[in-house]
């Protein structure tokens, strides 16, 4: 369990964060969204006890981190996978955390194993490339085995693969009761492994919400040789009430884009009326269309479109 | 405590900077020994009445004081390293004390200083007494080594201040380059600044300054040298501390109060 109460931060001039709340809680994967400059690093630095808040606190299992006693057994983190000396080996890394918080040896080789470096473990990390960073960060997460894990933009530099590990492997720390904080600005990445979101702009709170409630079923398509038949008996159908109210039925190219019915009523009413169809898809907002709506207001650093 | 000692510990010794700082500790000896040599070559060269122009500076005194450059320099570079690639942050992470974690520090390079120092001065003294036998070179030293313990001792310690300033320095600045030139200022310039001042001064400043104390500490002074001789052994100790203290406060204070 993550809490983030009131937190304020400033450099110089600049509010990174303006009074921000949220909380992370435990058995979900929670995303963490924002523009380029919206705070979400400073807000992860500040739950580590790295950035002092200016006013509000960030507390991580009711506790202020730095009072934690041993912190990397309660809370891992991987905030910038380049930040690691090049001339050491995996195996020399992760030993020397390891041993700052009495975390044994054979959990050095078992992360390592976990991550997929042991081929790798004795070789200087100068050679790596970003995603072995990234792996390497990671296994520095596991290492204490945490029950609350904060990870900043982990797939930079993943092959498609790595990918796929990172969101099996968040989903599977969620599984387990874990508190999963993680950032990334790959939407459709996002979209497939994190249950709650939450999204801030110049450093205040945009969104806190499922997932599912941002990315709902929109509509159905429906694709028939008879489309004007279909239209006629999917508006009888609604206008009796056999679905929620205020469905709609609209043409679209070559079919219908139906709203208030599920593809199965829609089937049997097609069958019903003997109306051949080629094409049945709901179709889901993406998390993206939602996300450039929520931010449009508050991204600073925004590409003009051509045509405004 | 134990844990952070152990997890510096590991750190330094894991760090390319460590290697590379005491193999250039070891070519300083090696040099050393090579100026044994020639030195012993010119002796035997030089007809019996010349041999008392040559005077060599005292070869276990020479380690001393690259020593202390190179010892100085790990020093920064067991911070400024960390600083340099963001590693700082994974370090305050798992260790969120962050006085805890300088201290660990300070406390691993001390002792690695101290014994890098005590070994290079002790194999440069070997060498040179092997090399130079009983060739009356004027600067070498023929006292038993019992007599010189004290000095070398005082020497290895004056490396361990010097490691431990360039430890402040690097955590105050966070950065190397500034932290080695201050270094390099305290070590060789304001020296010869001081080797210039007028008298008494010059005197004065050359007493306080690092790289006088080891002397004054041994009671043997600093002859034939740029440092003064004005402080007692008690004093020469006092201000080593301070030497150590000042930096080691500011950076302490420093670390706690800024962000990472």
């Amino acid at each position: 369990m993550i809490e983030v109460r009131e937190l304020t931060k400033r450099f110089g001039r600049t509010v990174a964060v303006d009074g921000l709340t949220f909380h992370v809680k435990p058995g979900r994967v929670t995303g963490f969204l924002g523009p380029n400059g919206a705070g979400k690093s400073t807000t992860m630095r500040a739950i580590l006890g790295l950035d002092h808040p200016a006013s509000g606190e960030a507390l991580v299992g009711g506790r202020r981190y730095d009072r934690i006693r041993h912190p990397m057994r309660e809370v891992g983190a991987l905030l910038d996978a380049g930040a690691v000396q090049g001339g050491r080996t995996p195996l020399g890394h992760l030993s020397w955390i390891a041993r700052s918080n009495r975390v044994g040896r054979d959990r050095v080789v078992s992360v390592i194993e976990q991550v997929g470096l042991a081929g790798v473990a004795r070789r200087r990390i100068a050679g790596f490339s970003l995603g072995m960073r990234q792996r390497l960060g990671i296994a520095a997460a596991l290492l204490g085995d945490p029950g609350v894990l904060l990870f900043d933009e982990p797939v930079n530099g993943l092959d498609p693969d790595g990918v796929r590990w990172i969101r099996e492997l968040m989903r599977g720390l969620a599984a387990e009761g874990r508190t999963v904080l993680l950032s990334s600005h790959l939407m459709s990445e996002m979209e497939l492994t994190a249950d709650h979101l939450v999204i801030i702009g110049r450093g205040r709170l945009l969104a806190d919400t499922a997932m599912r409630d941002l990315t709902g079923v929109r509509d159905v398509f429906v694709r028939s040789t008879r489309a004007a038949d279909l239209a006629a008996a999917l508006s009888t159908a609604l206008s009796t009430g056999l679905s929620a109210v205020g469905g709609t039925v609209t043409p679209e190219g070559e079919g219908l884009s139906v709203r208030g019915l599920d593809p199965v009523e829609i089937g049997d009413l097609a069958a019903r009326h003997a109306i051949p169809v080629h094409e049945i898809t709901p179709r889901a907002a993406s998390l993206e269309e939602t996300y450039l709506r929520l931010t449009e207001d508050v991204t600073d650093h925004a590409s003009r479109r051509a045509d405004r | 405590m134990i844990d952070a000692l152990a997890a510096e510990w590991l750190k330094l010794r894991t760090l390319r900077s460590t290697s590379v700082v005491l193999g250039v500790v070891v070519v300083v000896v090696g040099l050393m020994a090579l100026l044994a040599w020639y030195a012993a070559g010119l002796w035997d060269g030089l007809p019996p009445d010349q041999r008392d122009h040559l005077a060599v500076s005292s070869l276990p005194e020479l380690t001393g004081m690259l020593g202390s450059l190179c010892l100085a320099v790990l020093g920064v570079l067991a911070v400024s390293g960390e600083y340099a690639t963001g590693m700082i942050r994974s370090t305050f992470t798992v260790m969120p004390s962050r006085g805890r974690v300088l201290a660990a520090k300070a406390a691993v390079l001390a002792v690695v200083a101290f014994c890098a120092g005590l070994a290079a001065i002790l194999a440069t003294y070997a060498l040179g007494r092997l090399i130079i036998g009983d060739r009356a070179i004027r600067g070498q030293s023929a006292e038993p080594l019992a007599r010189q313990f004290p000095l070398f001792l005082a020497m290895s310690l004056a490396i361990v201040m010097f490691a431990l300033i360039g430890l402040g320095l690097a955590a105050i600045t966070r950065s190397a380059v500034a932290a080695i030139a201050v270094l390099v200022a305290l070590w060789y310039v304001i020296p010869l600044v001081a080797f210039n001042l007028p008298a008494p001064w010059g005197d004065r400043l050359g007493s306080v300054l690092p790289g006088a104390l080891a002397g004054e500490l041994a009671g043997t002074g600093n002859p034939g040298s740029v440092g003064g001789s004005l402080l007692s052994p008690a004093a020469a100790l006092a201000v080593m501390v301070a030497w150590v203290a000042v930096p080691y406060g500011v950076a302490a204070v420093l670390l706690t109060r800024r962000d990472a």
